[in-house]
């Protein structure tokens, strides 16, 4: 597994985390059953503070993706194969990397395009949840 | 250790004092030796070695002082504290510990050099000492000069340092022109009570003056340890 | 329940008049690792100092390992159990490494030998070379080896990684970060490097003026706000600076940045109804939190 965090996006760390490791049984770069690193490991390995690992790991055994066995470690939760995701994503960036392709062509700069896609994003957010009073 | 610590920071202050000190009083011997006469009457010459003498143990306490209560190896005349002070207030140790092991070094140092200085004093005088009266001497003077010790002890957690050495010379200087216009102050004051002028060696034990010099010592060493709790660093 | 090695309530202190702390509060739960930050002489050297007693408060408590300091036999019992890394990272001049260890040593009766050959290998600290002589990196790790050979549950520290390149800090912090995992150390330090606090700390207090600011969890905090980028047409309308939840409010020409905190969708919404032609949502790096929190306005 390929930890990498950002200390300093202002993105909590161990939601960051979480997202890794999700991201990591998703690809099946890491399988149901198999154990995760213990906290001292990935806190020594990327020196950060193990309560955040600790942390992430409480809220994954919370969503269900991990389970902790007291005494022997954190291991993936054993899920049917609905875990697996790894097509859906490869479609996703298929699709996210033509747009891409487009909107470069229409001579915007990265930031520019950045801002209008969370843009849309959070627009799609807003019309998905329950509704609210319109403007 | 604590011990350890404060003769590792003393350790060249009090052997230069020694050193001077074994020098200073070694002269006497020199001048018959390079073949100068003197003409000074013996009488005359005990004399100014009491009063040198009575000078060198204020000097030698004023000095040890100084060099052990001051903080963490800075020479006495620089102001402000070394930063190491700021570990040292973080250990468990109480600041009233702090200060006995450093003023009891000291004071240590400062009796070592006023027993060599008593015993070469009593080696100068003419006539012979028996062993009760220079054992009372040697007391009275070490207890005498206690009393000057820890006064500069109290200057030093009272005053900044620049001002210790002089403050001291000039609180001992007022003692003595009262102690010749008061009665009172002459029967407790410490210099008399090492002073061989008004003891000479064949008196008995002026216990006026060095019961007043322990009093003295206890006063001056509680107010300091009053003072160093007090203190903000 | 709550298990605070370090809990000050209305701590105070002036100095000739001016006040340096004016009633700070600050909680340290076990187990954490706190950044202390704050502007220079915002009060933080002045806190560890009343921490450990060198300085004595006008007004206030302090509780260490839940007991109250209000005496200098409390303090000496709270010092048993605490490391301090000064600022300066001073020793005493006149000894060397090996009879610096031996005189802290002397002084603890919990002194774990294991942890002292084991950092003392880890930084290969040499014994014979008089303190006076090492580098100022050495320094620390060796007031760094006091610290934490003395078994310590607490580590409390002034600027800890000041004055170090980037492979020594990482060092330090590697070091920080096992003490916490594995001695289950509570560390509370003063820093002004915001990466190495937003790599370390699991908690954050800011002081600004004598009082904190922010106090709490740094992912929460992360969580709780949020900058919010909004471009209008004309000017920013002056109802923004009303809106519930915005602790900050910048204005460059028609754009507003707000530092929001607390119920953020609420704000977007509200913010929305003024009619921006642009709305933009980001994260909030400890950076931004820092500085506008101690601007002083």
């Amino acid at each position: 597994m390929n930890l990498r965090i950002h200390f300093s996006t202002g993105v909590p760390i161990y939601l960051q985390l979480m997202e890794q490791i999700k991201h990591a049984v998703e690809t099946n770069a890491i399988r149901a059953g198999e154990q995760l690193p213990t906290i001292r490991k990935i806190a020594e390995e990327l020196t950060m503070n193990p309560n955040t690992v600790a942390r992430a790991y409480r809220e994954l055994e919370r969503d269900g993706i991990v389970e902790v066995r007291h005494g022997s470690g954190v291991f993936v939760a054993g899920q049917p194969s609905s875990a697996n995701k790894t097509a859906e994503i490869r479609q996703a960036g298929e699709v996210l990397r033509s747009a891409i392709e487009r909107g470069m062509a229409l001579e915007l700069s990265e930031a520019e395009l950045r801002r209008v896609f969370e843009e849309e994003l959070s627009r799609w957010q807003e019309n998905v949840t329950p509704p609210r009073r319109q403007r | 250790m604590l011990w350890f610590k404060a003769w590792l920071e003393t350790r060249w202050r009090f052997a230069f004092l020694a050193g001077s000190t074994l020098l200073i009083w070694l002269t006497p011997l020199w001048i018959p030796a390079t073949g100068v006469h003197t003409s000074v009457p013996a009488a005359r010459f005990w004399m100014v070695i009491q009063l040198a003498s009575v000078l060198l143990f204020i000097f030698t306490a004023i000095f040890l002082a100084g060099s052990g209560i001051n903080t963490q190896g800075m020479y006495t005349f620089t102001p402000g504290f070394h930063g190491s002070m700021l570990f040292t207030l973080s250990l468990p140790i109480s600041r009233r510990r702090l200060l006995f092991v450093r003023a009891g070094l000291g004071a240590l140092q400062t009796c070592v050099l006023v027993v060599i200085m008593v015993v070469y004093i009593l080696h100068l005088r003419p006539e012979t000492t028996s062993v009760l009266q220079a054992l009372i001497y040697l007391t009275r003077t070490i207890v005498c000069t206690m009393a000057i010790y820890a006064f500069s002890v109290l200057l030093l957690c009272v005053l900044d340092e620049t001002w210790h050495v002089s403050g001291a010379f000039l609180f001992w200087t007022i003692v003595f022109l009262l102690q010749s216009k008061f009665d009172w102050v002459a029967r407790v004051s410490p210099l008399r009570g090492m002073s061989l002028n008004c003891y000479p060696i064949t008196a008995p034990i002026p216990w006026t003056p060095v019961i007043a010099s322990l009093a003295l010592t206890g006063v001056f060493m509680w107010i300091a340890v009053v003072v160093v709790q007090r203190k903000e660093y | 329940m709550s298990d605070n090695l370090i809990d000050t309530s209305g701590l105070s202190k002036s100095y000739s008049g001016s006040p340096a702390l004016r009633g700070l509060n600050l909680a340290v739960p076990r187990g954490s690792i706190c950044g202390f930050l704050g502007r220079n002489g915002a009060g933080k050297t002045t806190t560890l100092k009343l921490l450990l007693g060198m300085l004595r408060p006008d007004a206030g408590q302090i509780r260490l390992f839940g007991e109250a300091m209000d005496s200098e036999a409390s303090l000496i019992a709270a010092r048993r159990r605490i490391g301090f890394v000064s600022e300066d990272k001073e020793l005493y001049p006149f000894m060397n490494v090996g009879q610096t260890i031996r005189f802290t040593r002397a002084l603890f009766p919990g002194w774990r030998r294991d942890l002292e050959e084991k950092y003392m290998e880890l930084f290969r600290l040499p014994l014979m070379k008089a303190v006076p002589k090492l580098s100022k990196g050495m320094r620390t790790q060796l007031m760094l080896l006091l610290a934490m050979a003395r078994g310590a549950e607490l580590l409390m520290m002034d600027e800890p990684t000041s004055g170090l390149d980037p492979a020594m800090t990482e060092d330090i912090l590697r070091a920080l970060a096992d003490l916490a995992t594995v001695g289950q150390s509570t560390i509370f330090f003063s820093s002004h490097q915001l990466a190495e606090v937003e790599q370390i700390c699991d908690r954050v207090c800011i002081i600004d003026q004598g009082q904190a600011v922010i106090d709490g969890d740094l992912d929460d905090l992360k969580s709780q706000y949020r900058r919010i980028l909004l471009t209008f047409d004309g000017m920013p309308p002056s109802a923004l600076a009303s809106l519930t939840g915005v602790d900050h409010l910048r204005q460059r020409g028609r754009t507003a940045s707000l530092l929001a905190h607390g119920n953020v969708d609420l704000l977007v919404d509200q913010a929305r109804e003024l009619g921006p032609t642009s709305v933009e949502v980001r994260p909030v790096t400890l950076k931004e939190l820092f500085l506008d929190h101690v601007r002083g306005e």
